[in-house]
């Protein structure tokens, strides 16, 4: 096919194209890479995918995005073609059912996309799980994330302040993709924790809140080094029935190694320790009336309370008013353990993890894990 | 002269479903509430629909709430408004 074969807009030198993406609304605020028919051929033959395979259907508004299509927006984004098996699959991902990408991709909870890598593709591509992973610097994070920000934007048409409606977003949301510190890691890599093996790439998709700083230096043992990471995942601001995602600096790391901790201990103690009594949701308007008549929120609520659920108050305004027994009734972050996803990133040295909170006041969306194709 | 392809789906034709037939009046009908699932919506449309009630003599109501706000509707609770209502009304209430 010629060039003008394709829908698009004809430019007279580089820089024009530049602003004419601007101009039509196509980027993200920064400068995208102009996507010409033989970089997208090229993206395109990065991957396995024929250009006419669907890598994500949206269902709400019944819209899909084909392998052409995440390609143009994969080489906007300022990706390589070997970066595009990890894209597909990561599109392949949040288009997942169980994900429900409409809600995090329009609420006003402003989620970004996370997108955790591992396995043989980390090296292949350089992408990056040591220091300042969630910063600036290196190619295959700041891309690979803006590439799936941009086929929001131009592929299910999530501009901000129209269907994005997020009250404030946060920086995330141009990109936020990283390789596991599969090296640093306690444990066995996270995709195998998951279900696939060693020799596999994979990625792994939330939808995230803004992540909080874990800044721990001072303590060694799993029983102390544990209780800021469960105090800030029990932060009134976040606490919901939602998934956590815990980044372990490699030095916290070797804390939990060293006391031989394995995985699943860690996501136990976490998520007993994450917790508040329902007293306090209540006197932080965390505990909204309607809570109370559906069995998803309140089952959370009075999991722990005696006679669970069932016993649940009724009334006008028993969601806000402190009741007696409120005090002793401990309402966890998340439904189980299993809600604690814990990978190994950062550098050498530094007391500093991170604690990334589901998107939304309520239950949220599932991680994905999915194979990326060799 | 140089082309960049346009990277939204404005050039793929939507695909298109036929539009349900307007009822020409809801006097004696049965309205279907569809709730989106956020937190308020069934409050916000047990109002809307007090006002038609009044307005248009409705008979009845067909009450649909969507278990999860960011998934379409169930096919059965599709095929159920279909089937029972003269017309729905849908909203969010957050």
């Amino acid at each position: 096919m010629t060039d003008d074969a394709y829908p698009g807009l004809d430019v007279d030198d580089p820089w024009q194209a530049v602003e004419a993406c601007f101009a039509q609304g196509w980027t993200d605020g920064l400068p995208v890479v102009p996507p010409t028919a033989a970089l997208v051929e090229r993206m395109l033959a990065g991957g396995p995918w024929p250009a006419d395979a669907v890598l994500l259907h949206e269902p709400v508004r019944d819209r899909a995005v084909t392998a052409w299509h995440a390609a143009i927006n994969t080489v906007m984004a300022g990706c390589r073609p070997e970066y595009f098996p990890v894209v597909g699959a990561a599109l392949l991902a949040i288009g997942d059912p169980a994900f429900t990408l409409h809600g995090p991709a329009t609420s006003t909870g402003g989620a970004a996309l996370m997108v955790i890598v591992n396995g043989p593709v980390r090296e292949a591509i350089g992408l990056h799980g040591g220091g300042n992973l969630f910063g600036p610097g290196v190619r295959a994070n700041a891309t690979i994330g803006r590439a799936l920000r941009l086929v929001l934007l131009n592929g299910l048409g999530c501009h901000p302040g129209v269907l994005d409606q997020s009250t404030q977003g946060w920086a995330g949301k141009y990109s936020l993709c990283f390789a596991e510190h599969e090296a640093a890691s306690p444990w066995e890599p996270l995709h195998v924790s998951r279900g696939l093996r060693a020799t596999q790439s994979a990625v792994t998709v939330f939808a995230a809140e803004s992540g909080h700083n874990v800044l721990v230096h001072a303590a060694s043992e799993p029983e102390t080094l544990l209780v800021g990471f469960a105090d800030a995942m029990a932060g009134l601001a976040s606490l919901s029935p939602g998934r956590s995602v815990i980044v372990l600096a490699p030095e916290h790391a070797q804390h939990l190694a060293r006391a031989g901790w394995s995985r699943a201990r860690t996501q136990r103690w976490l998520y007993e320790h994450a917790r508040r009594p329902l007293a306090d949701l209540k006197r932080a308007g965390k505990v909204e009336a309607q809570f109370l008549l559906g069995p998803e929120m309140r089952g959370w609520l009075y999991a722990r309370a005696p006679g669970g659920a069932a016993t649940a108050p009724s009334g006008p305004d028993a969601h806000a008013r402190v009741l007696p027994g409120d005090e002793a009734v401990a309402v966890h972050r998340g439904l189980s353990p299993d809600d604690i996803l814990i990978c190994a990133g950062g550098g050498a040295a530094g007391g500093h993890s991170a604690f990334f909170p589901s998107w939304s006041r309520g239950r949220s969306v599932p991680f994905i894990t999915r194979e990326v194709p060799a | 002269m140089t082309r960049i392809l346009d990277p939204t789906l404005r050039a793929v034709p939507p695909r298109t479903a036929a539009r349900a037939p307007r009822p020409s009046r809801l006097s004696g009908a049965t309205l279907g509430l569809l709730a989106n699932g956020k937190t308020h919506g069934m409050v916000f449309l047990e109002r809307v629909a007090e006002h038609l009630r009044g307005r248009h003599g409705i008979a009845d109501l067909l009450r649909v709430t969507k278990a999860n706000a960011s998934a379409p509707v169930p096919p059965e609770d599709a095929a159920l408004l279909v089937k029972r209502c003269a017309a729905v009304v849908t909203a969010i209430g957050d």
